[in-house]
């Protein structure tokens, strides 16, 4: 797939354009190449973190802790800004519930890619997936037959490894290091404006996003609390469910059914045939 | 900045500890149970549209929600223009990393100017 438009020489870099895909190159490069966008963004993010959790009282090692075993950015700014004000321990745990909850519906909508796995092979994904990484197997997963669970665990593990990596240097940096965190923090709503754009397959889909940014403010602002995040989902996902089934068994010929053009790849990028799964 | 904070270290184990597992049953629980037993098509035709509605729902939450979780716009100007911007290289590139490279670009500038 060729990059159209500007031709950006400079940037050339294997992983700024489409990968032909190549069958000889060794699994642990191409999936690094899948990876790299995200691990890129999360060195910025990583490092601001880093520096948060050091101000917080966090020291090195627990902030490498932190970064493996809950493994999300969310969940450690979070930690960072509630111990500054001093919250007490209880709290803080039950905000993180409520803020990781999302993540449940990660692994429901992942997991039909994930049948036949081992068990001590699902319980090993569970433990570093997260919302982006998340973002960018399901791509994969929807678009690329030959997908596997196993490249998908290694892209969670390039992720875990650059975010931990970053923090820890954060942490070592500390208040030396001034980070916009408004600005780099707009890496991940780029990389999640980028997947909704790549999941655009009809009028529907547009549709549902849009019922899905209405219900979010919506219940963002009712909880006032990531409980909204999930809340919204669950109900927006459910209405374009409900309505694809609708208009499919009543109204075949609707126009909410037409296919959006997307220029810059010949075929939509999520395939038609993995609605039939 | 010194730390404001004065947990030990033990205290900050334990709630990393206690973290993990609030954060890891979620994780784990939905993919043992649906790849365990037959899942009906219908909730496979449900989860289909998760990607684009909890997407959606990130974005408008670091675009249009302030952290005290009040719906602004306001203050919010730069980062609008540049999902807008962001939006349409997407659109057009199919690029995920530009998307990326050119959003934060672009807020970063956004942001200096307005």
């Amino acid at each position: 797939m060729v990059f159209r438009g500007v031709t950006l020489p400079f940037m050339e870099a294997s992983f700024l354009t489409k990968q032909v895909p190549n069958p000889n190159e060794p699994k642990w490069r191409s999936t690094l190449s899948v990876a790299m966008p995200l691990n890129l963004s999360y060195i910025p993010i990583g490092l601001a973190c880093g520096v948060l959790l050091h101000a917080a009282g966090f020291n090195t090692i627990l902030t490498g802790l932190v970064s493996i075993f809950i493994f999300s950015g969310g969940a450690q700014f979070m930690i960072a800004s509630m111990l500054t004000i001093n919250a007490p321990l209880l709290s803080i745990v039950l905000m993180l519930f409520f803020l990781e909850l999302r993540y449940a519906l990660l692994g429901s909508s992942l997991s039909k890619y994930l049948i036949g796995t081992s068990e001590r092979f699902k319980f090993i994904f569970a433990v570093s997936m997260n919302d982006e990484n998340y973002a960018v197997n399901y791509l994969k997963f929807a678009t690329d037959k030959k997908w596997t669970p196993r490249e998908a665990l290694m892209v969670e593990h390039y992720s875990l490894l650059f975010w931990t990596v970053s923090n820890i240097i954060g942490s070592l940096v500390g208040s030396a290091l001034k980070i916009d965190l408004t600005v780099v923090h707009f890496a991940l709503t780029a990389l999640f404006l980028y997947m909704i754009i790549m999941q655009v397959k009809n009028r529907l889909t547009i549709f549902v996003g849009l019922i899905a940014a209405a219900l979010a403010v919506f219940f963002l602002v009712l909880t006032k609390s990531t409980l909204g995040l999930v809340i919204s989902t669950l109900i927006s996902s459910f209405i374009g469910f409900a309505l694809e089934h609708y208009l499919r068994s009543k109204k075949p010929g609707s126009h909410f059914l037409y296919k959006v053009s997307s220029p810059g790849s010949k075929e939509a990028a999520v395939e038609e045939e993995s609605d039939e799964n | 900045m010194t730390a404001v904070n004065h947990w030990n270290t033990a205290q900050h184990l334990l709630l990393i500890i206690l973290g993990f597992f609030v954060a890891f049953a979620p994780r784990y629980l939905p993919i043992k149970i649906f790849t365990q037993r037959k899942i009906p098509e219908w909730f496979n035709e449900w989860m289909k549209y998760i990607p684009v509605s909890l997407f959606t729902a990130l974005v408008v939450k670091d675009v249009f929600v302030s952290p005290t979780y009040q719906f602004d716009i306001i203050h919010h100007v730069p980062e609008i223009i540049a999902s807008v911007i962001v939006g349409l290289i997407a659109y057009f590139t199919r690029s995920m990393a530009l998307s990326v490279v050119v959003g934060l670009v672009s807020v970063f500038l956004l942001a200096v100017v307005l």
